[in-house]
């Protein structure tokens, strides 16, 4: 193997490590807690829209918060944000108070609202100029930039933007000063597949500069693409935060097999390993709750004419976590 | 103060300003020629009617005693409803957009994204909305200059009076609108804070009138904020009201003050 092929296959290896080392429990001690909520909590009046939320998210996360409508997400990313005053509980940007050192927290935060609303007179020049001298530097150039790589013209007043427009101009303001934390309230809202999927690149890309992410979303799929860990919330507590890889090692995989003839699906037994939940004439639809290894192996011996392993369906567990609200109300 | 904010607040409230301003210069030059032009007729036809030396005396808040001169006619421009709305409209206007009226347009989470403190962006709405009173005063200075300068006979207005008026006047001014910011901080509305503080200046003006008209009421009269803006006084005496000056700017700064203490600990966010 030549110098030049090995050389590259280290850059890929690390570039790969460098993306998942937030992941590794022991890595992530070393590395700095970018926000730690602790115990909190926020009530209007009698309502609890939060309650003993404890999070951290680390440093160079792409962090998903998911939830269902109402369980308080938006609550937690204003509380983050000092928009809303904790009723307990504190939350912890860059290790400093959120409530007490906004403003110089924020030089370091880009925010994107889940309802974006800008000054209808602004066009993206005059944005990017107010911007900066709000933020004392020139933001004009890098803003451009990322105004051309997101196709948004300069010269058109948010009045007459549509709302894909207004959300890309949002997301150049959340980006342009590379902030060191970005908080996103479902970002790709409004942007099309292709803009999706320029973001994506781009967080992940922010990330691996050390950019923390933290960000809500509904699209499932998305959050199985981008993050590295998940949090989700639930009327308003936290029921799960744990990586995208541990929630997939339990999804379970839907395994779908064809026998060779009918009488062999109707009368050999599922290995304890295969959930059979369909079994019609010659085919068999199961989850795998054990290893894949198990399975080819059992499989390996069997009259089988085909085998299909789907990838693991984390749509499933974050449905499973949204019902278990449904029922119990 | 911030250079971004300052920017953003000029831009959003230039026109206002500027409209305001014109509307207040046209509106004083029309009665400094109108009042200099007609002023014996005025005097001679209507106001020997006791209906119109009510409504005079009303209006400036102070007795004649049957001595109607260029003064009395001449104050009554600096008192006048349409000047007083305009400028209260202005303060009104300026002083609700923040934090009421960055909420109810949905712009006030963008807004509290910025590095900027809370009191920041208090500050730098002050600054914006006192300029423009300032200037709006300005004009109606200026627009009683035009009003002279298209008379030739009239006797020249004594500038360093018209200053003491315009000072007092832009007190009476402030103390509406640090009222407009303190209704503004406590609310989510800015409909509702405009409501609001239109209904409170609405009573003062009201109750300078009764207190006027009505003996019983004139124990109530230093609730308005009238009260403590009496033009035709200065003009008269050339003295500075420096009683009335005071209890004005010291609304202005606590009604100022509590609403940037609220705005600063409140919760802001879209509604």
């Amino acid at each position: 193997m030549g110098t030049l092929a090995r050389v590259m296959i280290h850059a890929v290896t690390c570039l790969f490590f460098a993306n998942r080392i937030a992941t590794i429990p022991v890595a992530r001690k070393f590395l700095m807690n970018v926000i730690v909520a602790e115990n909190l909590t926020k009530r209007y009046g009698r309502h609890t829209a939060l309650r003993r939320l404890n999070l951290s998210v680390t440093e160079g996360t792409v962090f998903g918060f998911l939830g269902p409508n109402g369980a308080g997400k938006t609550t937690t990313i204003r509380l983050i944000l000092a928009l809303l005053r904790p009723t307990a509980g504190s939350v912890a940007l860059f290790g400093k108070d959120a409530w007490q050192c906004g403003p110089n927290l924020r030089q370091e935060l880009g925010y994107l609202p889940g309802d974006l609303r800008l000054y209808s007179w602004m066009t993206l020049r005059r944005c990017l100029q107010i911007v900066g001298q709000t933020r004392g530097r020139n933001l004009l150039a890098a803003g451009f930039e990322l105004a051309e790589a997101l196709s948004l013209e300069d010269g058109v007043s948010v009045r007459n933007m549509s709302r894909g427009m207004r959300q890309k101009l949002g997301l150049i303001l959340a980006l342009v000063h590379k902030p060191k934390l970005l908080v996103l309230d479902e970002p790709t809202s409004a942007l099309d597949p292709l803009m999706q999927r320029w973001l994506n690149r781009h967080l992940r890309a922010r990330a691996a500069d050390g950019a923390t992410v933290f960000f809500s979303s509904h699209t499932l799929s998305e959050v199985e693409e981008l993050c590295d860990r998940v949090a989700i919330v639930r009327a308003g507590e936290l029921v799960a935060e744990e990586s995208v890889d541990t929630l997939r090692q339990r999804a379970g995989r839907q395994v779908n097999l064809r026998w060779h003839e009918q009488t062999q699906a109707e009368s050999i037994p599922a290995p304890p390993f295969l959930r059979l939940d369909e079994r019609a004439g010659r085919n068999w639809s199961c989850m795998l709750t054990g290893p894949v290894s198990d399975l080819i192996q059992w499989a390996a011996g069997k009259p089988l004419d085909d085998l299909i392993v789907n990838p693991p369906d984390l749509e499933a567990v974050f449905r499973n976590y949204y019902e278990q609200e449904r029922d119990a109300e | 103060m911030n250079l971004g904010l300052i920017h953003k607040s000029l831009r959003e409230t230039l026109w206002v300003t500027l409209l305001c301003g014109t509307a207040v210069m046209v509106f004083e030059a029309f009665l400094a020629y109108i009042f200099n032009t007609f002023e014996w007729d005025l005097a001679e036809q209507w106001l020997q009617s006791d209906f119109f030396q009510s409504i005079i005396k009303s209006l400036l808040g102070t007795e004649f005693n049957g001595q109607i001169g260029l003064g009395a006619i001449g104050s009554i421009a600096w008192v006048h409803p349409v000047l007083l709305a305009l400028l209260w409209a202005h303060a009104i206007t300026i002083c609700t957009r923040v934090p009421a009226g960055e909420i109810d347009r949905g712009t006030i989470d963008v807004l509290l994204s910025l590095p900027v403190s809370r009191w920041r962006i208090y500050l730098c709405e002050t600054i914006v909305w006192l300029t423009g009173g300032l200037l709006a005063i300005a004009m109606a200075l200026l627009g009683c200059k035009i009003g002279h300068l298209f008379i030739s006979s009239a006797e020249p207005p004594e500038w360093g009076r018209l200053l003491m008026v315009s000072a007092n006047l832009f007190l009476l001014y402030s103390a509406v609108g640090g009222l407009a910011l303190l209704i503004s901080s406590l609310s989510d509305r800015r409909g509702r804070s405009v409501a609001v503080v239109f209904a409170v200046v609405l009573v003062s003006f009201f109750l300078n009138f009764l207190t006027q008209l009505w003996e019983p009421a004139r124990s109530l009269s230093f609730l308005g904020v009238l009260h403590y803006y009496r033009p035709y006084i200065i003009l008269r005496d050339g003295i500075w009201p420096w009683r009335d000056i005071s209890v004005l700017a010291c609304a202005t700064v606590a009604l100022w003050t509590t609403g940037g203490i609220i705005f600063s600990r409140r919760d802001v966010c879209t509604v």
